[in-house]
């Protein structure tokens, strides 16, 4: 057979496929509703856009198996998804397209904050509300939109409770800890953190040793490292991504740095991958999340063991933001009654949500403030144990919500 | 000043590895005076070779390295020979053949999104009885990993220029990348040494694969980690060049090493290509490039 025959074929074959869309769409299917989903599906930080997906995919089945938004008729949800990889522009790119091509009604994403920064305005500029889960730079719900909805704690919040951790800690302890060293990812997030980081340093009397940002596609963190060592600090701080939270941890170990205190900030260190490839050099670093596998929730057990049976691993907190997302998404629709993009907006902003399955996340009820950010996001510090030759994430503060039996190791090292 | 010494030690050992990943580059450019934009991707295939052939077998993450280049040299010859000879040979007459850059750019995004497909995007590490190992010597570390891939990535350039300089092979790739038509005219098989040539570059970067394994992770696009650097290195250190493309390697890694023990790592990025620009300005050949190279 040549070429052009099978050419002519497979053009045929396509304009069946077409023809045979174009009629299924609007003549056969119900009403669905499609929401926008810009993630890092390849890159450095692909397997948390890749977790931020499977939770968004779990919860939309749920949503629809459950008879989708009654409302409107019992319309399904349906997830369109587009890869930032991690990169602002393409994010953006993504999102004019998702809006204009794609005729998404809602908008969620994007994990990274630089990407969700830019790409939140994209979508104010259009008038599509956009559900942001996790992307934790303050400034995303800080420049008066009316558009941008946030499910995670902003930056300032997690930044101020490491402090309060480290504060408490040093009280129920009574370890004095005095010099500091922060060593961050260079994006908008890490950058962000940094920021608040040395406004509260000074603020509790950290001396700072070291200020060091790092750009996480690095083929080698031993230099970082190296000035880690030379700087000796009681506690580390760290904004980590995917990938580069391996590379810390295990240079490291490797470099023999050991810190009285490490803490982590979520990201990198959150995913469950994280334990997966630096094992034991991870043992005893804090870090801070907003969910936890042990939290004390009604269904978070039960939700945790399907999506673990569907997809192999534990949600995270961060997972935990989507999944809550796609619930407070169709909750809204269904007191909209309309895809009217002014109407889903006002139901958004009335929000208060605090029964289904989105009350897994530790605290009581999602309410949106004036800027769009959620009131109650609530935030743990876990601490990397092992727990009966496993390794395991065990909630240490607040103490109230302390694994019961578990006492903290602090400092980790001497 | 303990700090600098470490770093420098460190930047001696990457940049060798550096330079490692742009030897497979600068041979391919300089027989066949291609840029091969697939070589990164050439690089994430050898990566997950061994990462499938450690995790899979269990055997040291060192023998995995006479397992993994052989399979990579099979791997270029026949991709240079199925895909790029075509192409080449329609164009014959051109100097420096531009479709074939475009050919292996296509290659890079095909082979990236088939690792995406089967393999995923999560990043993954194998865990060896050598990783994360160290010694002190007095008051420095040196990485085992590292020092491993210093000594592999030393006995490759070396290993690579005897065949060059020795072997009637080597004499022939030369004499190609001097003038193809004259070595045709010669009675040498212009395609048979581009097969080579690609087959050997890939094995290269199988070894550097295997190299790299033991301290870092494999995923899709790891390639452009290294890809860039390995193009600097490779203009450099004079295109076509083994010394350059280990001298150059080096001096990356010490930029990239030393410079972030005095500034932000985030710096030494920019630093690198300052000095790249003023190369380029001041002998745009590189180290050891030939003023006239073809």
């Amino acid at each position: 057979m040549s070429y052009a025959s099978i050419g002519k074929r497979l053009l045929g074959l396509a304009a069946i496929g077409l023809l045979t869309a174009g009629l299924s769409g609007p003549a056969f299917a119900q009403k669905t509703i499609k929401i926008g989903n810009v993630e890092p599906l390849s890159g450095p930080s692909a397997s948390v856009g890749v977790q931020g997906k499977q939770a968004r995919e779990m919860a939309v089945e749920e949503i629809n198996k459950n008879g989708g938004i009654k409302s409107l008729g019992g319309a399904k949800l349906e997830l369109v998804y587009a890869d930032s990889k991690s990169d602002p522009t393409v994010g953006v790119t993504e999102t004019e397209r998702l809006i204009n091509t794609e005729k998404v009604q809602l908008m969620t994403g994007c994990w990274n904050s630089a990407v969700t920064y830019p790409a939140t305005q994209v979508a104010e500029r259009y008038g599509v509300p956009f559900v942001v889960p996790v992307a934790v730079r303050d400034t995303i719900t800080e420049r008066g939109f009316k558009y941008v909805f946030r499910i995670a704690a902003k930056d300032s919040w997690w930044v101020r409770d490491q402090f309060r951790f480290l504060k408490d800690m040093q009280d129920e302890t009574g370890v004095k800890l005095k010099t500091m060293a922060l060593v961050f990812e260079n994006g908008d997030w890490g950058t962000g953190f940094a920021e608040k980081w040395r406004a509260l340093a000074k603020k509790d009397g950290y001396e700072l040793v070291l200020d060091e940002p790092y750009p996480s596609t690095a083929s080698d963190l031993t230099p970082v490292v190296t000035k880690l060592k030379a700087a000796n600090p009681d506690i580390v701080m760290l904004v980590s991504n995917a990938a580069d939270a391996i590379l810390i941890t295990n240079t490291m170990a490797e470099m023999k740095v050991k810190p009285k205190v490490t803490v982590a900030s979520g990201g990198g260190h959150a995913d469950p991958k994280f334990l997966e490839n630096a094992g034991k050099n991870a043992l005893y670093l804090f870090d801070e999340v907003e969910w936890n596998t042990d939290v004390n929730k009604p269904g978070a057990k039960e939700t945790n063991a399907a999506f673990k049976a569907k997809y192999g691993y534990d949600l995270t907190g961060e997972s935990v933001d989507a999944y809550v997302a796609m619930y407070v998404i169709a909750d809204a629709l269904e007191r909209a009654a309309s895809t009217d993009p002014e109407k889903v907006r006002a139901a958004l902003a009335a929000t208060k949500l605090s029964t289904g399955p989105a009350m897994i996340c530790s605290y009581d009820s999602i309410e949106f403030d004036e800027s769009g950010q959620n009131k109650n996001a609530g935030i743990v510090i876990v601490q990397v144990a092992d727990v009966n030759g496993q390794l395991d994430r065990v909630t240490v503060w607040p103490k109230n919500a302390r694994r019961a039996g578990y006492t903290p190791v602090f400092p980790a090292n001497k | 000043m303990t700090a600098v010494i470490q770093a420098v030690i460190n930047g001696i050992m990457m940049g060798a590895m550096y330079g490692l990943t742009a030897l497979g580059l600068t041979l391919i450019f300089g027989v066949m005076k291609v840029v091969n934009f697939a070589h990164g991707s050439l690089l994430m295939v050898g990566m997950f070779a061994a990462y499938w052939l450690i995790k899979l077998t269990g055997i040291h993450p060192y023998l995995s390295l006479l397992v993994v280049p052989p399979l990579l040299f099979f791997f270029g010859y026949y991709m240079q020979n199925l895909l790029i000879k075509p192409v080449f040979r329609a164009e014959q007459q051109v100097r420096e053949p531009l479709t074939v850059i475009i050919v292996t750019t296509g290659v890079w995004y095909v082979l990236d999104n088939l690792a995406l497909m089967l393999f995923g995007a999560e990043y993954r590490t194998v865990k060896t009885s050598i990783t994360g190992t160290s010694f002190s010597m007095g008051d420095f570390i040196v990485s085992i990993p590292k020092l491993s891939g210093f000594v592999v990535s030393v006995a490759t350039a070396v290993g690579l220029w005897l065949f060059m300089v020795k072997t009637r092979t080597g004499k022939a790739l030369q004499a190609t990348s001097l003038d193809r038509e004259a070595a045709n005219l010669m009675g040498i098989d212009q395609y048979r040494i581009y097969n080579l040539a690609f087959g050997i570059g890939t094995a290269i970067a199988g070894i550097a694969g295997c190299v790299i394994m033991p301290f870092y992770y494999v995923y899709p696009s790891v390639g452009v980690v290294f890809d860039i650097r390995a193009f600097i290195i490779v203009v450099l250190g004079g295109l076509g060049s083994i010394h350059g493309a280990m001298l150059g390697g080096v001096i990356i890694g010490l930029i990239e090493s030393v410079f972030s023990q005095f500034m932000p790592s985030t710096w030494t990025e920019a630093i690198i290509y300052a000095v790249f620009l003023v190369i380029l300005f001041v002998k745009p050949s590189g180290f050891f490039g030939k003023k006239q190279d073809w």
